[in-house]
């Protein structure tokens, strides 16, 4: 049991490691874009730069960067050979230091990645934990209530459907135009997560603060992801609910209620338990649309940026980041199998 | 799972109300996608309209929904966008659905416990040399496939079996979709916009090629609860081909939770689409979608009628789509 | 009780924060490699350069020189630059600013190791450094070539001390000439990776990451992506000089800029006070605040001109587009005026070229813009030799020159994406073009690969702003054959335009300048490598109560030095 969870574990942390050689790779192969967004724009009338200056800018560019290594042990010509290049290579010295645990540095900062996604992680782990731990309540009683067929499921079915067609970017918007606007009802702040110009609050203040500016982006959030999750359990409900087992309890004379708890729901979340593990590596990645319209920072902005940027070493980095909240997440998606379904042995 | 085949009328009579609403309005949608071209629109979706620019919908002159800020006609941009929904993101989704049902019901089903024989994995070990392009890859390629045939004849006319290795398929289906939801799909779209210019039918192509593992997951747990069930287990000891229990008997209970998930889907791919124009990298602005519609509220907030319509249409297309996905569930 | 908290009304003393709305972070506040214009507006309070631009004149002054610049030129291929630093100018430190830290910057542009290339790019003209033999503040910067606009770029970078950044002087033991010249050999010299790990180290410290200036404000926070905080030091050098120049003034205490990614967002935040100062408000959300009445009781919105001209350019280097005439009958598929009132709204100028329609010296206005005429451009695509044919499926334009293979009319027009101006006037060219049967395929393109492509020349059509501005009239890298592969993505190259480049370039007079500048306006209109479509307004909105905005047309549009809260305030 131990021994095959531990090879489950190892054989998810070599898929991570591929994925962010393979990134790595893929993304270093092409860096002219890098070189070119670090220079200034040429579309002003005041930069003097010619194009001999500009190409040395970016062999000088290169340099400095490290990205005028030939980038794997093995290289290709341009004709159809492969050739070795040795461990001098940008590939040999990224792994050596991620070994150390090292990510680099940003090319567009120079500071350490991991410090840049240490930040980011800080910021965004509240919003998008919050928002899931939410999320999974609310989809559990919603669900739990729909299945038993009260008058309103129809109704409540639509609307959350209706929710679910939305873009999360039109439910933040609706959502602050709603209750930010002075023109409509002013509850909530815009943007950020406290008022920077005020420093000399004293720490309840400003935790209260905090959690006011959080109230619609999480709300937000939550908004997205309920549908999603109710109606998958509320469907896996209905569908156990007439298999044999649940025929026999009711016909025991038990409440609907309590057959839902006490035997259906158990199958039932089977499915939905793949989703919500599926999350973790999601709240890790942050939440680009919300961090942008409620101007939090974040690690779904920095991504989209680095990305926008070329900024690799970030987006590897971040990559990495996910990746290891997905083997938690996997780690975490078996053993609730196994408690929800004895059934189910672990293979291989 | 075989279901008699209704007359036409039995399909649309026998249901109730919201089930006739739905199915209406879905065959408006695919009407009006296909007589798009035709339709005696007074404006091209294309077009925009410069001395008319935010205009309110029902207003004087022609644009009866409206102009976007751009000038675009809003009932064109919606006759035009039912289009590009039925004819891009539809197919995407069905791709994905169908990939990853068979993806994970056949993970689900055979896990890693199914075997290959040797000339299968000569061809597929000369495919990876040729891919690599390793010295002289035609000839490899050339050899295997011929090397391959030899065996299998061989075996025929001895009438012995070959020799077979385990084929770890369950591992395989999984690690690559670990691998490709590892990565936040958001993220990931953004990235390669970023690092490679594809067209934007290419990215939705894309999007259901990296969007598979969702209902491969759904399809893989539901088959591991059916194949243990007594009427597979019977199916098997019939003497059918594993083959044959798994296309007849397995899959077709092992698809249930996609019913539920597909117009979901549907949903996320419309909305990413829409999501894409927010961020600043969706359609051309000369294809219409509702996506990219929708997005263009960030430009006026207060034409309200830019995000109204297509969001309609959003919410009425999905509402239909599960309706009906609910109606074939339930049936016996 | 919680709501409060978020209906808190701010009171406006004298000496409150200023908040301004930024849609980036400053990445990085590095004077070496300064990536946005964030970063630029951050640095300029932390420290300032010779000179600097006067929002109320819409001119350079002197800043830290004590005047402007004097030029000579010393023979045909030097100019010499003369600057004296103001004897009050000092760092923090109580060191006064010399000609040497001058010397120090230079040497930090050069130096290995440092991400400097921009600065290096920008300032490869500066050959050496004259330091007067009496005088430690008094110098001259000795440039390659003649052109009286050294006088603007040599004051427009920033001064590092020396004192503080290099205290052992390791870089005094070699010249500016051992930086350009012998860079590899120096760059194992012990003394100078010194000072380039303490610089590095200085600029990426999660603490700071700031360097000493002379600047009258000073970092307090910085949050990235969230906002950054200045304060006022309170005793600044330029405090003495007096009467204080437009330029040295330092009027707020506290300044917070905060990074407010989406547009819709700020309004909002604007509009509740939770900001102060909108710069670059879109067309749309600026028309209808002004139009709103709640708005109106407690904002106040401010427009003027900008050196921003939105502009289409051709790839001359594909041989389509390689006759003007062509491109000429192209350019008058764009419909400016109606592009122009769609998108801002009746704001912003039409133009003939590149050089702002407010700048009366230089300006050509004896040529007319081009018209809207898509019939006409019709008959010059004819007079360039195409003749209406079918191209595979639909008709089209085709001819065949002397030499070389059949050529078919059909354009692929890139921009950047979610760029909502650009796309519609993409939309509005491929609906003008494909009236007289010009296939046009619309390409947005992400940033980065935008700028990839330019430079690669994979576009027949692009669209993009230039940012222009009124002292420099550099054309080379934009129009001229060195910039083919920097700035020149249009690829235009002929003899006639590279001679009247460089003359401009090289003009000893403004008003030969201005000659040569007229013509120059001609030839472009006549040649069409890019078609100006019209200059971008300036929109600021701002809080009833802030006073001292000086909305002008250099960036940022605004003089953040002068803000100041009325004393009086009129909204409770």
């Amino acid at each position: 049991m131990v021994r095959s969870a531990l090879w489950h574990l190892f054989r998810t942390g070599l898929a991570v490691w591929v994925l962010a050689s393979v990134v790595f790779l893929l993304s270093y192969r092409s860096l002219n874009a890098t070189t070119e967004l670090v220079l200034p724009d040429t579309t002003d009338l005041a930069t003097t730069t010619t194009a001999v200056a500009r190409r040395a800018a970016q062999q000088a560019i290169r340099q400095r960067l490290g990205l005028d290594l030939p980038l794997f042990y093995i290289g290709r010509n341009d004709g159809n050979g492969w050739h070795w290049n040795g461990q001098h290579n940008q590939y040999h010295r990224w792994a050596g230091r991620l070994l150390h645990g090292d990510l680099g540095t940003s090319f567009r900062t120079g500071q350490a990645v991991s410090s840049q996604l240490g930040t980011a992680l800080a910021y965004t782990l509240p919003l998008t934990g919050t928002a899931a731990v939410l999320a999974v309540l609310g989809a559990l009683g919603l669900a739990q209530r729909l299945a038993t067929r009260p008058w309103w499921h129809r109704a409540g079915r639509g609307i959350l459907l209706g929710l679910h067609a939305l873009p999360l970017f039109v439910v933040a918007l609706a959502l602050l135009l709603l209750l930010a606007n002075p023109e409509m009802l002013a509850w909530f702040p815009t943007y950020g997560l406290d008022d920077a110009a005020d420093e000399q609050l004293d720490a309840t203040t400003q935790f209260v603060r905090y959690i006011w500016h959080l109230v619609l982006p999480v709300a937000a959030l939550t908004l997205s992801a309920l549908p999603d999750f109710t109606l998958q359990l509320e469907a896996a409900l209905t569908q156990e609910l007439r298999a044999g087992y649940a025929i026999t309890a009711r016909a025991k004379g038990l409440s609907e209620q309590g057959i839902i708890r006490n035997h259906v729901l158990r199958n039932a979340l089977l499915p939905t338990l793949t989703q919500v593990a599926q999350l973790l590596p999601a709240l890790v990645a942050g939440a680009v649309v919300v961090e942008v319209v409620f101007a939090l920072p974040g690690m779904g902005r920095l991504l989209a940026e680095a990305a926008a940027n070329r900024d690799f070493p970030i987006l590897v980095g971040g990559v990495l980041l996910t990746g290891l909240a997905r083997l938690l997440a996997l780690l975490l998606a078996d053993l609730l199998y196994l408690w929800a379904d004895p059934r189910i042995r672990w293979q291989s | 799972m075989g279901r008699p085949s209704y007359p036409l009328a039995v399909l649309i009579f026998s249901r109730s109300w919201p089930q006739r609403i739905a199915l209406g309005w879905l065959s408006v949608v695919l009407l009006t996608a296909a007589l798009a071209p035709v339709l005696p629109l007074p404006y091209l979706p294309n077009v925009p309209d410069l001395s008319q620019v935010s205009q309110p919908p029902f207003s004087i002159g022609k644009h009866w929904l409206g102009t976007d800020s751009q000038g675009l006609d809003i009932l064109s941009q919606l006759v035009f966008g039912a289009r590009t929904a039925v004819a891009l993101t539809l197919p995407a989704t069905v791709m994905a659905a169908l990939l990853g049902a068979i993806a994970g019901g056949a993970a689900g089903f055979w896990l890693n416990q199914s075997r290959l024989a040797a000339p299968y994995w000569l061809l597929l070990v000369a495919c990876v040399w040729w891919a690599l392009s390793l010295p002289w890859p035609w000839l490899v390629l050339v050899g295997a496939a011929a090397a391959s045939g030899c065996l299998l004849a061989i075996a025929k006319w001895r009438q012995r079996p070959l020799p077979a290795w385990r084929l770890p398929l369950d591992s395989i289906v999984m690690a690559i979709a670990t691998t490709l939801d590892t990565i936040p799909r958001l993220i990931l779209v953004v990235a390669i916009a970023a690092g490679t210019s594809v067209a934007i039918q290419g990215m939705l192509l894309l999007l259901a090629l990296t969007s598979w593992p969702q209902p491969a997951r759904l399809v893989r747990a539901q088959m591991l609860r059916v194949r243990v069930l007594p009427f597979v287990e019977a199916a098997r000891a019939t003497g059918f081909s594993p083959g044959r229990v798994w296309l007849w008997h397995a899959l077709p209970h092992a698809v249930q939770p996609l019913r539920a998930a597909f117009p979901l889907s549907m949903a996320g791919l419309l909305g990413l689409e829409s999501t894409l124009s927010f961020l600043g990298i969706g359609l051309p602005p000369n294809v219409a979608s509702w996506g990219r519609l929708l997005a263009g509220i960030r430009h006026d907030q207060s034409a309200w009628w830019i995000a109204f319509f297509p969001c309609l249409c959003l919410i009425t297309s999905i509402l239909s789509l599960y309706i009906l996905s609910r109606h074939q569930s339930s049936q016996p | 009780m919680l709501l409060t908290f978020g209906c808190s009304k701010r009171k406006h003393s004298s000496d409150a924060t200023i908040r301004i709305r930024w849609a980036h972070d400053p990445e990085t506040l590095d004077p070496l490699s300064l990536h946005n214009q964030a970063a630029l507006d951050a640095y300029n309070l932390l420290n300032i350069s010779l000179l600097q631009a006067d929002a109320s004149t819409q001119t350079l002054a002197p800043a830290l020189a004590e005047a402007l610049p004097s030029v000579q030129f010393l023979n045909d291929s030097i100019t010499a630059i003369g600057y004296r630093i103001r004897s009050v100018a000092a760092w923090d430190s109580g060191q006064p600013v010399l000609a040497s830290d001058v010397d120090f910057t230079l040497k930090l542009m050069l130096c290995p190791g440092l991400p400097n290339e921009v600065a290096q790019s920008q300032y490869h003209f500066i050959r050496a450094l004259q330091v007067a033999a009496n005088d430690p503040r008094r110098f001259s910067f000795l440039c390659r070539g003649r052109s009286i606009e050294y006088a603007h770029t040599t004051g427009d970078f920033f001064i590092l001390p020396e004192a503080e950044l290099d205290p052992h002087g390791s870089l005094r033991h070699f010249d500016l000439a051992d930086f350009q010249y012998r860079r590899a050999e120096i760059a194992t010299d012990s003394g100078i990776q010194t000072v380039v790990r303490h610089y590095l180290a200085a600029i990426t410290s999660q603490a700071t990451r700031q360097l000493p200036g002379c600047g009258a404000y000073q970092l307090v926070k910085w949050e990235k992506d969230r906002y950054i905080t200045f304060h006022r030091k309170s005793h600044w050098w330029a405090d003495q000089v007096r009467p204080t120049p437009f330029v040295l003034q330092a009027r707020p205490q506290q300044l917070t800029y905060a990074i407010i990614p989406d547009a819709a967002t700020a309004t909002l935040a604007l509009q509740r006070g939770e900001i102060d100062l909108y710069p670059r408000v879109p067309a749309h959300e600026f028309s209808r605040l002004r139009a709103s009445s709640t708005a109106a009781k407690t904002l106040r919105f401010y427009t003027s001109d900008s050196h921003d001209v939105a502009t289409a350019g051709f790839n001359t280097r594909h041989p389509i587009l390689a006759d003007a005439q062509t491109r000429r009958a192209l350019s008058q598929c764009f419909d400016a005026a109606g592009l122009l009132r769609a998108t801002q709204l009746g704001q912003g100028q039409p133009t003939v070229g590149l050089i702002s329609p407010n700048d009366h010296l230089n300006y050509n206005d004896s040529i007319a813009p081009l018209p809207f005429v898509p019939k006409s451009a019709a008959a010059l695509l004819r007079q360039a030799g195409w003749r209406p044919s079918r191209m595979g499926e639909v008709m089209g334009w085709t001819r065949t020159p002397v030499r070389g293979p059949r050529q078919e009319l059909r354009l692929a027009l890139r921009y950047r994406a979610g760029d909502e101006l650009f796309a519609t006037v993409a939309l509005q060219f491929q609906a003008a073009a494909a009236s007289i049967d010009v296939p046009v395929q619309l390409l947005p393109t992400e940033s980065g690969a935008f700028s990839q492509a330019l430079q690669t020349g994979d576009f027949d059509v692009y669209l993009r702003t230039l940012g222009g501005n009124p002292f420099m009239f550099n054309f080379i890298p934009i129009l001229h054959t060195a910039g083919i592969g920097a700035g020149n993505a249009s690829g235009y190259s002929t003899p006639a335009s590279d001679q009247l480049i460089e003359a401009i370039a090289a003009a000893d007079s403004k008003i030969r300048r201005a000659q040569l500048l007229r013509r120059f306006q001609a030839m472009m209109q006549d040649q069409s490598p890019m078609a100006p479509l019209f200059f971008l307004p300036n929109r600021v909105a701002a809080s009833r109560n802030l006073t001292g905005i000086h909305v002008n047309s250099l960036k940022p549009g605004y003089s953040v030095m002068t803000l100041a809260w009325d004393s009086a305030p009129q909204v409770p």
